[in-house]
């Protein structure tokens, strides 16, 4: 390890100021600070918080319910990540839906399920279009693969979500944001100037232990001021217009809506839709389905976890009823998730 | 036309004999393997260490090596592990209608020569065919005996606080491997299955010390699976420091774009060996001599506290869990 990351190192260590509460927004930084040992570092004056970065945690129950109905009511064939298969619904998971006789495929990429759809045509199949800026742009381009190629028999069920409008949500519990690289590798960094001026620090961090680490130190050194600041740490990736190209796509084929968060309800204009020229792609179109507000488990809490306001460890079901084997919230289904990472890597009971 | 294996060679018939002549006997001739119904084998005083090993791997050949060199192997490790020498083999191959058969025979060949340098004989054999889509491809099952060598008693039970865990080269490249043949994720890495017999390795560390604690070969669920059922088995805790594992940029590559954990992925011709420290210098010289184990290394050490557990000494200088593996695996690695 270097001196410079030496260095960081201590700064971290040997933080002792006020309470300063930092909230990564990124599936992938949760699992790389525990996985690195990064969390390891921390005193206690630093409170990292998980926040809602992954996008199977932020996945509302309806829609896994509207899922479910297009499988075993509709007859189609619902293509989707894996990590989604195992999220509950109100009644069941896509899983449940199988066992059922649904016809659910895991794919890796949304081009996979346009496939699907030009080999066999007697199918009507729906790929499951979730995640952020980083994700959304492959599905634009299964879209818009999908209409060249003239299929009939291809929708998404579009729930994806963008980050501007959360920040702006949970701000108040947050003293700095470390933002999501590769997203921001995607948009840019105008947000972030955004959100300093509305009082919010952050630096974009990326996911090496040392780039990890040199962020929380920047944040550390940073807030000493008591001003607001927007550092990007990341910059080797990400500039500060982002990938003009990916942003040009998502503006032709989608368009904002408001979008439902798990635990943290409607965040108005924090989603993308299908634009109207493209509604004949549109599932909730096509098949015609009813407004289904889904209904979570009442004793979980991952709502909680994702704002902050609580550690996975502190829910009454956590590692009991909770287990990534069984998750009762989507928190404990991706690997990104904070419950499965706090549970998977128990840092806190090690010797 | 191309030959292929039909119903008829399974019949029992002239075919089966035509089968076994010109594809099993001629690759595993040897005087114990006889037209009889069962080998007759001189194996004389002594522990006798017995196993048996299924294989399905798909696909069935692979960067590497085959399902053929993979059977041979697998068996041949699983009796090296209890510290007993390889000596005879059984095999059953279970095979699809339609098969090719240069395809079975290159199979064969490689049986042959993967047998040959572990020194190990194929006395008893069997085949069945069976119809398009009742079976995939080929399936092969061996069965094994080895005599233990003297004073060794190696078992996961046996590791002790302040043994060192040793791998015998860089981990999880036969899963990546198997990944990357199915080729299902459009990912293009040059990596090759670390399919080898091991019998070599471990008759050296025998030769150093006897007092070997524990051996265990890395194969499904990866060299992770094997330190979770040692720390089980021997109620103790194991500490691995991150840094020290050896893994190929290629696969480390792979495995940071799939999000998957190298130490889960399946390895074909590593062993985890547990030695008291004062002997690891020792065994790990006498590994890094041998074929296939010429990067050996000391990964962590066995601990009373965290009993059960696996935990790792990360890069930063802190400790974390190494989280345990979840849900489905790859399927059909072996």
């Amino acid at each position: 390890m270097t001196e410079t990351i030496e260095k960081a190192k201590s700064t971290i260590t040997g933080y002792n100021g006020k309470k300063l509460r930092i909230m990564e927004v990124c599936g992938t930084h949760t699992h790389e600070m525990f996985r690195l040992g990064i969390r390891g570092l921390l005193p206690e004056s630093i409170d990292l918080i998980s926040g809602p970065g992954c996008p199977v945690c932020v996945t509302p129950v309806g829609y896994i319910d509207e899922a479910v109905m297009l499988a075993l009511e509709k007859n189609a064939v619902i293509c989707t990540f894996g990590d989604l298969i195992r999220v509950p619904g109100t009644e069941m998971s896509l899983a449940g839906a199988r066992s059922r006789g649904g016809d659910i495929r895991p794919v890796y990429s949304p081009l996979d399920a346009v496939e699907i759809a030009k080999n066999e045509p007697d199918r009507q199949i729906v790929f499951l279009a979730v995640g952020f800026e980083t994700t959304t742009p492959s599905a634009c381009i299964a879209v818009k693969k999908a209409r060249k190629l003239g299929l009939d028999n291809f929708s998404i069920l579009a729930a994806n979500k963008t980050m501007p409008n959360a920040y702006k949500a949970l701000m108040s519990s947050v003293d700095a944001y470390l933002y999501p690289g590769h997203v921001n590798a995607i948009t840019g960094t105008a947000v972030c100037e955004e959100m300093k001026k509305l009082g919010v620090s952050g630096v974009v961090a990326g996911f090496t232990a040392s780039e990890l680490i040199t962020a929380i130190a920047v944040i550390i050194e940073k807030s000493k001021t008591g001003e607001p600041f927007f550092v990007n740490c990341y910059p080797r990736v990400v500039t500060a217009e982002g990938n003009i190209p990916a942003q040009k796509l998502m503006a032709e084929v989608m368009e904002p809506c408001d979008s439902e968060w798990r635990g943290l309800g409607v965040i108005p204009m924090s989603g993308m839709k299908l634009r109207d020229e493209y509604s004949e792609l549109d599932a909730r179109i096509k098949f015609d389905l009813p407004k289904i507000s889904g209904k979570a488990n009442p004793a979980c809490r991952c709502g909680d976890v994702l704002q902050g306001k609580c550690k996975p460890s502190d829910c009454k079901v956590f590692g009991k009823v909770c287990t990534p084997q069984h998750p009762v919230g989507a928190c404990m289904v991706s690997t990104e998730g904070a419950c499965s990472a706090y549970y998977q890597y128990g840092g806190a009971e090690l010797k | 036309m191309e030959k292929t294996v039909t119903l008829a060679h399974g019949a029992g018939g002239k075919q089966t004999s035509e089968l076994i002549d010109t594809i099993f006997k001629a690759h595993f001739s040897n005087p114990e393997l006889t037209a009889d119904d069962a080998a007759v084998l001189d194996i004389g005083g002594g522990k006798i260490a017995f196993t048996t090993d299924g294989f399905i791997v798909s696909p069935f050949e692979f960067p590497g090596g085959n399902i053929g060199k993979l059977s041979i192997c697998g068996t041949v490790n699983d009796l090296s592990c209890m510290g007993a020498k390889p000596q005879y083999l059984s095999c059953a191959f279970v095979i699809e209608e339609g098969f090719p058969m240069d395809k079975l025979e290159e199979i064969a060949a490689a049986m042959e020569k993967t047998a040959a340098e572990a020194g190990v004989k194929i006395v008893a054999g069997d085949t069945k065919v069976a119809g398009r889509g009742q079976v995939d491809k080929i399936f092969i099952t061996t069965t094994g005996i080895g005599k233990i060598s003297e004073n060794v008693r190696t078992s996961g039970a046996y590791a002790k606080p302040g043994d060192a865990v040793i791998v015998t080269g860089d981990i999880g490249r036969h899963g990546c491997t198997i990944l990357l043949a199915r080729d299902e994720f459009g990912i293009d890495a040059k990596v090759t299955s670390d399919c080898a017999p091991l019998w070599a390795n471990v008759e050296k560390m025998l030769g150093v010390t006897s007092d070997i604690h524990v051996i265990r070969d890395a194969t499904r669920g990866g060299v992770g699976t094997v330190l979770y059922e040692i720390a089980g088995q021997s109620g103790t805790g194991i500490l691995l420091d991150q840094e020290k594992i050896p893994v190929e940029p290629e696969v480390r590559g792979v495995c940071g774009m799939l999000g998957l954990e190298p130490l889960y992925l399946a390895c074909e011709g590593r062993l985890v060996v547990v030695v008291p420290k004062d002997k690891a210098d020792a065994v790990l010289d006498a590994l890094r001599g041998c074929k296939y184990s010429e990067n050996a290394a000391v990964i962590g050490e066995i601990t009373e506290e965290n009993a059960g557990k696996v935990v790792m000494k990360t890069a930063v200088g802190t400790k974390t869990l190494l989280p345990q593996p979840g849900g489905e695996l790859l399927p059909r690695i072996c």
